[in-house]
């Protein structure tokens, strides 16, 4: 439908004699790339001197402009005003941990450097480091724009604004949780600096990429809420991808992109935006200067977009996806079915490829099988009552199914339960200790002081999360892990904090009670005998590159091994009969055989359904369809539930 | 004024309460220097931890040879003024008090 393009328009196009920034936000696979690139290349035609910045872990910029760009700032070729760097995150953090390591050389051997490097590797310090290189870009003058293909999130900047009360801290010279004071210091201003310019609208404007999916508008709904309160106003709405009319030529399609325009509308209503724009799929992928130039058309000078399909299929009628060779039932049953001891299933992946609903079902599936299970979530969205239809809360409870309790984990209980646990903790401790002339009430108020801090946010999920490691009587638990990075944040913390305890009981003695248990926590989750991770994608560029950095990492930080994909969504056969599917499908043909390739384990294939299964019989019904767990289902009638 | 200066090893966070327990000696310790700094006039306390003040301990002689000799377990170090008055430990408020009234009324160092 018409857009509003000048307003759209208006946000982007710089207004002043100062350098503007633009940035985008949004969720992996959403297009943010192209919408960054085609937005870049229409302010660079348009005679504005155009700076991208990507800092995307596997950019696909080369693809794009067929070109190669890299780490420095480079001239893209055929676009007049044009430049682009390509930032590698990981690099950056690196970078960032040796400069801080290099002068403790002097003073420490090998073995000790290794503790503070491990200490190093934590996600606060990736966030000071992304943060980092958007304060590097802020002052560059050369540029009338520089465009950002991400944006720091409402954390990093909670994080960064710090700073303004660093200066009490810094005197104290005591440190904060966020890495080295000392260091930070010299930065301070610039970081004042580009925090202050983040929130002048007049110079810098936010821009959300979404699909045209409920969860897609709330994820950028709290996101922009999130910044919101940090007085950054979010002045545009990018919903791409959408289903275009004209190909949507049965019942199936036909229902699926009216629910599209649907949330569309619905985005246009609640979304508190200066601007919104849409760009419709295309039967390929976005690349190459034209396309590029279409999207920009569109976007910013209301043009109208081209879709063009070409002509059916040229010579390659095989496009069928082959599901009978890929999916190997027998297989992917295998890496859910528990064993002797509690089977631990581990569902993760970006937001928005479907996991709760695939942990949900797969959790169905296994209760129906006569396994006593336990589906949590930790997404702050809790997804699993819509899907289940039943209350889910702090604590499990039954949703109905025989052999089945759920459970969500709340932010705000596990914070407090955290804190509850610190400050007895600490009252107990001076209640042992009476000949100290210590004021006791003054030094609680401090810890409780302290415990306002986003590390205990950290600390307090973490506790949780360990703590359903310890729930008795279940023979499967299924994690359906939060959606963003804080999954392997979660994660990979028990690893951290490992290393943060060793590091303490060098001196202290004793290794706080705890660390048994998360030791024991993480060998449990490194057993691929106890524990299965499952990455959930849908065969398309980023998503499939996302999942296997973030499987890497899993792998090299933590010594986990993945034992299963999903790859979701996949386009029906029996509907879509015609080139722009025909296309797509072949498209997601090729990326189905990348991703076997990149991670040789069983595949578990989950079509694209017109709408998302809903409660118990809709869940047993697609589990019989992807799980592979059919054959074990028999005969097993419903219980009484007795958990 | 009195400078009472606390060298720790590396760590996180220097409150105590930053780990899944608290660490008791932290936060006592947190709370000891809260309190001596309000209670005594003069005297000002700082602290310094390999990780985030690296700085300080180089540019401070005694305390980076004592680090380069013994490692990282001669820490935390206590100074008063320029005279270490503990090693390996973290002072009691008691002890703190003590090495503090030593110092102030004399100034000797």
């Amino acid at each position: 439908m018409s857009t509003t393009p000048t307003d759209a328009r208006a946000v982007v196009e710089p207004t002043n004699e100062e350098t503007e920034f633009v940035f985008f936000s949004g969720k992996g696979g959403v297009g943010k790339s192209t919408v960054s690139c085609a937005t870049a290349t229409w302010l660079a035609d348009n005679d504005y001197e155009t700076l991208l910045v990507t800092t995307d872990p596997a950019p696909n910029l080369s693809d794009i402009f067929g070109q190669d760009i890299g780490h420095e700032v480079t001239a893209i070729d055929d676009i007049e005003n044009l430049s682009a760097i390509e930032i590698d995150p990981d690099a950056a953090a690196e970078e960032y941990r040796q400069e801080t390591i290099e002068p403790m050389r002097q003073l420490l051997d090998d073995e000790q450097l290794e503790t503070v490097e491990e200490q190093l590797n934590s996600p606060c310090v990736e966030e000071i480091a992304a943060f980092d290189n958007f304060v590097d870009f802020m002052d560059s003058p050369e540029y009338d724009v520089v465009v950002f293909d991400t944006a720091p999130t409402g954390h990093t900047i909670r994080l960064m604004e710090l700073p303004s009360d660093w200066n009490a801290e810094l005197e104290k010279g005591g440190s904060t949780c966020i890495g080295p004071a000392a260091s930070m210091e010299e930065r301070k201003q610039d970081y004042e600096r580009a925090i202050d310019t983040l929130q002048d609208d007049e110079r810098t404007s936010f821009a959300f990429v979404g699909k045209p999916e409920d969860s897609s508008i709330d994820e950028i709904e709290r996101s922009a809420s999130d910044l919101g309160d940090l007085g950054i106003e979010s002045q545009l709405l990018i919903i791409n991808g959408y289903l275009p009319d004209s190909v949507c030529e049965d019942p199936f399609f036909e229902g699926k992109h009216e629910d599209e325009q649907a949330v569309i509308e619905r985005a246009r209503t609640d979304f508190d935006a200066d601007a919104m724009a849409t760009y419709p799929l295309q039967p390929g992928e976005i690349a190459g200067l034209d396309l590029l130039a279409d999207v920009g058309g569109v976007l910013y000078d209301g043009d109208e977009a081209t879709v063009d399909v070409g002509t059916a299929t040229d010579g390659d009628t095989e496009t069928a996806i082959d599901f009978e060779s890929m999916a190997d039932a027998e297989a992917v049953a295998d890496q859910l079915r528990p064993g002797d001891e509690t089977q631990y299933l581990f569902f993760t992946g970006k937001g928005g490829v479907g996991k709760s609903t695939i942990a949900s079902t797969a959790a169905t599936k296994l209760a129906e099988a006569g396994h006593e299970t336990l589906v949590v979530t930790t997404d702050p969205a809790a997804h699993l009552e819509d899907i289940f239809g039943e209350r889910v809360g702090h604590e499990p409870t039954s949703v109905g199914q025989a052999n089945l309790d759920a459970a969500r984990i709340d932010q705000e209980k596990a914070l407090e339960e955290y804190r509850t646990q610190v400050l007895d903790h600490v009252t107990e401790m001076y209640e042992d200790k009476e000949d100290t002339q210590i004021d006791v009430d003054a030094a609680i108020a401090n810890v409780r002081e302290e415990l306002e801090s986003p590390c205990a946010e950290e600390m307090a999920a973490l506790e949780k999360f360990v703590s359903y490691f310890d729930e008795d009587g279940y023979d499967v638990v299924v994690f359906d892990t939060a959606p963003t990075g804080h999954t392997l944040r979660l994660l990979e913390l028990p690893s951290d904090w490992k290393g943060f305890m060793d590091l303490g009981s060098l001196t202290k003695g004793a290794a706080p009670a705890k660390g048994d248990q998360y030791d024991e926590v993480i060998e449990t989750m490194k057993d691929p005998e106890r524990s299965t991770f499952a990455f959930v994608m849908y065969p398309e560029y980023t998503p499939m590159m996302e999942a296997y950095r973030a499987a890497a990492d899993l792998e090299d930080q933590v010594g986990i091994e993945t034992s299963l994909v999903v790859a979701n969504y996949l386009l029906p056969e029996e509907y879509g009969d015609n080139a722009f599917f025909e296309k797509r499908r072949a498209q997601q043909q090729e990326y189905l055989g990348e991703i076997s390739d990149r991670f040789d384990v069983p595949m578990m294939l989950a079509p694209l359904r017109q709408d998302e299964p809903v409660g118990l019989d809709e869940l047993r019904a697609f589990g019989a369809e992807i799980t592979g767990l059919d054959d074990i289902t028999e005969e097993t009638e419903p219980e009484v539930t007795a958990s | 004024m009195t400078e009472l200066t606390l060298y720790e090893e590396a760590m996180c966070c220097s409150t105590g309460v930053c780990g899944p327990d608290p660490d008791e000696e932290l936060v006592e310790v947190s709370a000891a220097l809260d309190q001596l700094e309000a209670e005594f006039e003069n005297v000002d306390v700082s602290r310094a931890n390999m990780q985030h003040n690296i700085d300080q301990f180089l540019e401070t002689q005694p305390i980076s040879d004592l680090v380069e000799e013994h490692g990282p377990s001669i820490l935390p170090i206590t100074v008063v003024d320029d005279e270490i008055v503990a090693k390996s430990e973290y002072l009691s408020y008691d002890e703190l008090a003590a090495a503090l009234d030593a110092a102030t009324p004399t100034q000797e160092a």
